[in-house]
């Protein structure tokens, strides 16, 4: 008996849905396997691995037919409570999962409910294990986001569990954070022999980490194969949303004849046969002169936190951001990107300095007055959207200020956003990517000079990313200046044109992507990964690296001697 | 491992109207945050007072209404003024011990009878009645205890001179205004227009049927509420009445001369009937949700 | 009309002030009792005035309230909070009990019953402001309580702050996408907006929490939290800690003695005590 997860001819239906959400799936996961589990929106990830721990069909009721066995339990006859010893569940939206006020309880939490004597040792156990042990005393709402996934992992480790499932772990974790999280998850893969199973969209985590991958469509297990043998099949992948890693797009398309390779070294190794790459083709970037959008001088912004001391986030800064930028903010968390993004806004005045957005001062004008010149877009679309519907949503704006030809404008964008066959939903029951799009659809309505975005990509899966990518791209038309805050640098390499690298409320740099991509010393220092083929590009000697896997097979076309 | 299994198992759909003990606790927490929340902004917003006159929103009272008015009444009524003590009493250090306890039961029974009064939440004017009626419990009971603590607390109170009259005419006011401005500008309108637009859509983010004219709460919840309305309501009236007497405001010719009778203590007797009444419904709803959790329980 | 950052009077002010008073504790004299004594020492406060009419009684068990209140160190916010109800409540009484005729009498009487609320909630807030809301929930289920309420108190010890910050984005959302506010007549059309900004902002906020407490009660479920309801091994294990000690009968001891001290100073210095 080496499968610890076993499911016979499952199905489950919602009740009053008219489509079963699984269909007969067969699987077998086995023990110290691990799994990640694949399939585009809507195709029952989420659901089958709800009935891992019971959740299906004792919590959510419906039409259950067939059979699933967990590390012995027969999910039928058990309770989610006993199910729940052997199966962790880590929840996408994991900051809900906390449900008490300090990482340390939280993580006992689990142990003290089902009465185990040793509760104690094993969160201490389940935080060091994690690296979390210094944080025991700090208040949830303290932490960062990759914190607190950590934490709701240490919950749930504590319990010792024979299978850990974690639902999307990149959809809400900067990149770098999920790096962690993965790392974390193959330490307890290797060391307990827990068997690990991740709901994933990200190839390139796929590729590193994951044993064996379940590909799910339609409600059916379509394949469940070993990894290497499932990245292979990049044409199916991608027909479900699932676009190969960078590396293993530029290995194929240079040597197609060689093994997938799994990570950066592998990648390096299968090319080795092909000579030394040219230089990238760039244009150097010239130094802009045109009119300024946004300036600040001499900004110094701090707040009072709890104890009542004041802490600088905005340290003496002067910029200017001019017309026809793509500025990207990069920065650790905490390193004063949303300040900065709130100070442009005008929601916030600086303790000291000017802050001027289109020739006005924000501390003269009203933010009312200044939302005709400036958008934020927050990371959380949710939480912008104040009415019933998308097309409510865009037109509040324009018709609250009775701007001329609003109509026409709003089926414009909802046109242009793809938006208007969804026209009349609630933003809330779209998907992320809809969602996105209903924000830049916000955004694009208030015909702002300068317009502000909190992660855009964040949280979408990697099609819908390259989708708001290029919508992004597009907004040049329509809007002066475009300032992106991300730990996204796929979106860095991509789109912007110009990167502000910000350290304890200063610019520690103001450059181009490629030579951020250069510089190993400077990306250490702010916690920032580069996109898998600009590190390719640095390992095969190509100075500055490439950003898109075009340029780094055209480095390789350019090759001073040729590759064949 | 497990055999094959020969036949097929299969899990019937329950009754989609019967909420299950997780959609229980879910309408309680819901419950509990939202009303906590509105309660820090009554904690921050300013009271005007003028003369006797104080005008201060003393709640948002159309963030629990529209609760019970979409959820089961009966939990989403328990959680609410739990939201309050937690929140902003426990939170803020204004916890007030025993105090708590009662604020807690008035508007819980007042927010129960409102919610339970709602056949339809997409009909404005149930909603707005069901506001009114939860403020109107809820700040009667409150009133009436105001009261009894000035009886409790002064020596003879009704022999002091100017005293009943200035508590009834202090608590008539503080409950006109209470009335006016919690239960009726922020209660009834806002709650008729955010239950008429929330209906529906919010039920399905939890895994609910809505609630309507054809599916009402399960039991006999609304029979039983417009009883204890009405309880309430007599109880209530006769402990106005009890401190009428004492303050010697008297209403026409009904000049009851069993008091020259029985003296004053006959007024003692009046309280404590209304004192009876109230504890009586009280012990009646909780022995009616006993008895609805019990026919839950065979259900299922 | 120029705007700056301001340390007091805005809404950050308030926020964190908020923050400060819930999770700033300022280990005051009774966070370092039992719970389950402090609790008790407020019973006693919270009932024994209601026995005596005795204005000397009443006035020393006032003193004791406010000198526990001094040693806790009360926050400014809710001491001034409360110094403030106590001194308007009193003056509008005499204002109303004068006229309706009132005298002497009547100011006196109603100075007793001042007395005695105002004690009952010195005693609270000494007894529950510097105690932290986990251990007072401790207490509260160690007294079979239902589990619910502990819950519901870490709940809302954690959520606070977020929801909080939630909120301030809608509201903001619905400031810089609505009509700027004209001021009308004595700037009557701001309070209004604002009244009808803070109702329309539950809707969205409604719906959003609504979708997150489907994940909590969901996470609740697999992290035993209704086991621990039916099993007592949990309960008995998270209140272990509660232990009393040698400093816990000390602080009986003492309020026994204070409580039987001013009945007895009153029985001997009865002030203005009224005949019928």
């Amino acid at each position: 008996m080496t499968a610890v997860i076993a499911i016979d001819d499952l199905s489950f239906r919602y009740p009053g849905a008219d489509q079963p959400s699984l269909r007969g799936v067969d699987l077998r996961i086995e023990r110290g396997d691990f799994c990640a589990v694949i399939g585009g929106n809507g195709s029952g990830k989420t659901t089958l691995c709800k009935t891992f721990n019971g959740l299906i069909p004792h919590f959510w009721t419906g039409e259950f037919t067939g059979g699933a066995t967990v590390d012995g339990l027969d999910t039928l006859e058990s309770s989610v409570a006993a199910l729940s010893q052997s199966v962790g569940y880590v929840y996408q939206d994991f900051g809900n999962q906390l449900v008490r006020p300090t990482v340390g309880t939280d993580v006992a939490f689990g142990p003290v409910n089902y009465g185990l004597a040793d509760f104690r040792e094993r969160a201490d156990d389940a935080m060091r294990v994690l690296g979390i042990d210094h944080l025991a005393g700090d208040y949830v709402w303290e932490l960062s986001g990759g914190q607190q996934h950590l934490t709701a992992l240490a919950g749930v480790l504590a319990m010792d569990p024979a299978v850990i499932v974690v639902d999307e772990p990149v959809a809400e974790l900067a990149p770098a954070r999920a790096e962690e999280t993965y790392r974390m998850l193959e330490r307890i893969n290797r060391e307990r022999g827990t068997t690990i199973v991740v709901i994933e969209h990200h190839a390139e985590f796929i590729a590193r980490y994951a044993g064996s991958v379940v590909l799910m469509a339609a409600g059916a297990v379509r394949w469940h194969l070993p990894v290497r043998e499932a990245l292979a099949r990049t044409g199916e992948l991608a027909e479900h949303g699932i676009p190969s890693p960078q590396i293993i797009d530029a290995v194929s398309r240079l040597a197609p004849e060689a093994e997938v390779p799994l990570n950066v070294g592998e990648a390096k190794a299968a090319l080795d046969g092909l000579g030394a790459p040219g230089p990238v083709d760039r244009r150097p970037a010239e130094a802009s002169s045109a009119r300024p959008i946004a300036s600040l001088t001499g900004v110094t912004h701090g707040y009072r936190d709890v104890h009542g001391r004041l802490s600088k986030v905005i340290d003496d800064m002067d910029l200017t951001l001019r017309e026809g930028e793509r500025i990207a903010l990069v920065g650790s968390n905490g390193a004063g990107k949303s300040t900065l993004l709130n100070l442009l806004t005008g929601i916030k005045v600086p303790r000291k300095g000017t802050v001027e957005i289109d020739g006005l001062d924000t501390r003269r004008a009203r933010p009312a007055e200044l939302a005709d010149h400036v958008c934020y877009l927050y990371q959380r679309a949710e939480q912008m959207f104040l009415k019933d519907s998308v097309r409510e949503e865009i037109a509040m704006f324009p018709t609250e200020r009775a701007r001329p030809g609003t109509d026409a404008l709003v089926e414009e964008i909802l046109d242009r956003l793809r938006l208007t066959e969804m026209a009349d939903r609630d933003g809330r029951t779209l998907s992320g990517g809809q969602q996105r799009r209903v924000t830049l659809g916000i955004g694009l309505a208030t015909t702002p000079a300068l317009l502000l975005l909190d992660e855009p990509t964040s949280s979408l899966d990697v099609g819908t990313r390259a989708d708001v990518v290029a919508m992004l791209a597009a907004l040049a038309e329509t809007i002066r200046c475009v300032v992106v805050a991300t730990h996204d640098m796929h979106l860095v390499a991509e789109w912007a044109d110009r990167v502000l690298v910000l350290d304890s409320g200063r610019i520690l740099a103001d450059t181009a992507p490629a030579d951020l991509f250069d510089d190993p010393a400077l990306l250490e220092t702010v916690g920032l990964v580069p996109p898998q083929i600009s590190a390719l590009g640095r390992e095969v000697g190509i100075h500055p690296p490439p950003l898109t896997v075009d340029e780094f097979v055209s480095a390789y076309a350019q090759a001073p001697v040729g590759g064949r | 491992m497990t055999e094959p299994r020969t036949a097929t198992r299969k899990r019937s759909l329950p009754d989609p109207n019967q909420l299950s003990s997780s959609q229980k606790l879910m309408v309680f927490v819901l419950s509990m945050t939202l009303f906590g929340l509105a309660n820090i902004f009554t904690e921050i917003l300013p009271e005007f007072r003028l003369g006797p006159v104080e005008l201060s929103v003393s709640y948002l009272a159309f963030v629990p209404v529209v609760m019970v008015s979409l959820f089961h009444p009966l939990y989403a009524a328990l959680g609410a003024p739990l939201g309050e003590i937690v929140f902003v009493d426990l939170l803020m250090g204004d916890f007030s011990g025993i105090g708590e306890l009662e604020g807690y039961i008035q508007l819980a029974l007042g927010l129960y009878v409102g919610g339970s009064l709602v056949r339809d939440p997409s009909r404005k004017w149930q909603v707005a009645a069901a506001a009114m009626v939860a403020v109107l419990i809820d700040k009667g009971v409150g009133g009436v205890i105001d009261m009894s603590k000035v009886w409790v607390g002064v020596e003879d109170a009704e022999y002091v001179d100017g005293l009943p009259e200035s508590i009834l005419v202090i608590e008539g006011f503080a409950f006109a205004s209470d009335f006016i401005i919690s239960g009726i500008l922020f209660g009834a309108i806002p709650a008729a227009y955010l239950a008429a637009r929330l209906h529906g859509k919010i039920e399905p983010l939890m895994g609910m049927t809505p609630r309507d004219a054809d599916h009402p709460v399960p039991g006999r919840a609304r029979k039983n509420a417009a009883f204890i309305a009405l309880a309430v309501f007599l109880s209530l009236a006769s402990a106005v009445f009890t401190f009428l007497e004492a303050a010697d405001v008297k209403f026409g010719v009904w000049e009851p001369d069993f008091l020259d009778q029985y003296g004053t203590g006959f007024l003692w007797v009046g309280a404590g009937a209304s004192l009876v009444v109230l504890i009586g419904t009280v012990a009646a709803a909780r022995a009616n949700a006993r008895r609805s959790r019990a026919e839950n329980e065979k259900e299922r | 009309m120029a705007r700056k950052q301001r340390d007091v009077l805005s809404v950050e002010w308030v926020k964190l002030e908020l923050l400060r008073t819930a999770y700033a504790t300022r280990g005051g004299l009774m966070s370092k009792f039992d719970p389950r004594v402090v609790v008790a020492w407020y019973l006693v406060f919270a009932v024994v005035p209601w026995l005596t009419h005795n204005i000397t009684t009443l006035s020393v068990l006032f003193a004791v309230g406010a000198l526990a209140v001094v040693l806790s160190r009360v926050g400014p916010l809710v001491l001034g909070l409360f110094i403030f109800g106590l001194v308007t409540e009193t003056a509008y009484i005499f204002a109303v009990a004068w006229f309706f005729d009132g005298d002497v009498q009547t100011v006196m009487a109603l100075l007793t019953l001042t007395l005695k609320l105002g004690t009952v909630a010195l005693a609270s807030m000494a007894a529950f402001v510097s105690l932290d809301p986990e251990k007072l929930s401790d207490a509260l289920v160690s007294m079979h309580a239902p589990p619910l309420l502990s819950f519901g108190v870490s709940y809302g010890y954690r959520m606070l702050p977020i929801i909080m910050e939630e909120f301030h984005t809608i509201v903001d959302g619905y400031r810089l996408r609505s009509k700027p506010v004209e001021r009308g007549f004595l700037g009557w059309r701001i309070p209004a907006a604002v009244a009808f900004a803070l109702v329309r902002s539950f809707y969205p906020m409604m719906l959003n929490t609504a979708k997150r407490t489907r994940t909590t009660v969901e996470a609740l479920e697999t992290r035993g939290f209704t086991f621990a309801g039916e099993s007592k091994a949990g309960r008995s294990m998270r209140l272990a800690y509660l232990r009393l000690g040698p400093r816990d009968a000390a602080l009986v001891a003492v309020t026994v003695a204070l409580v039987v001290g001013a009945f007895m100073f009153g029985q001997h210095l009865p002030l203005l005590s009224r005949d019928f």
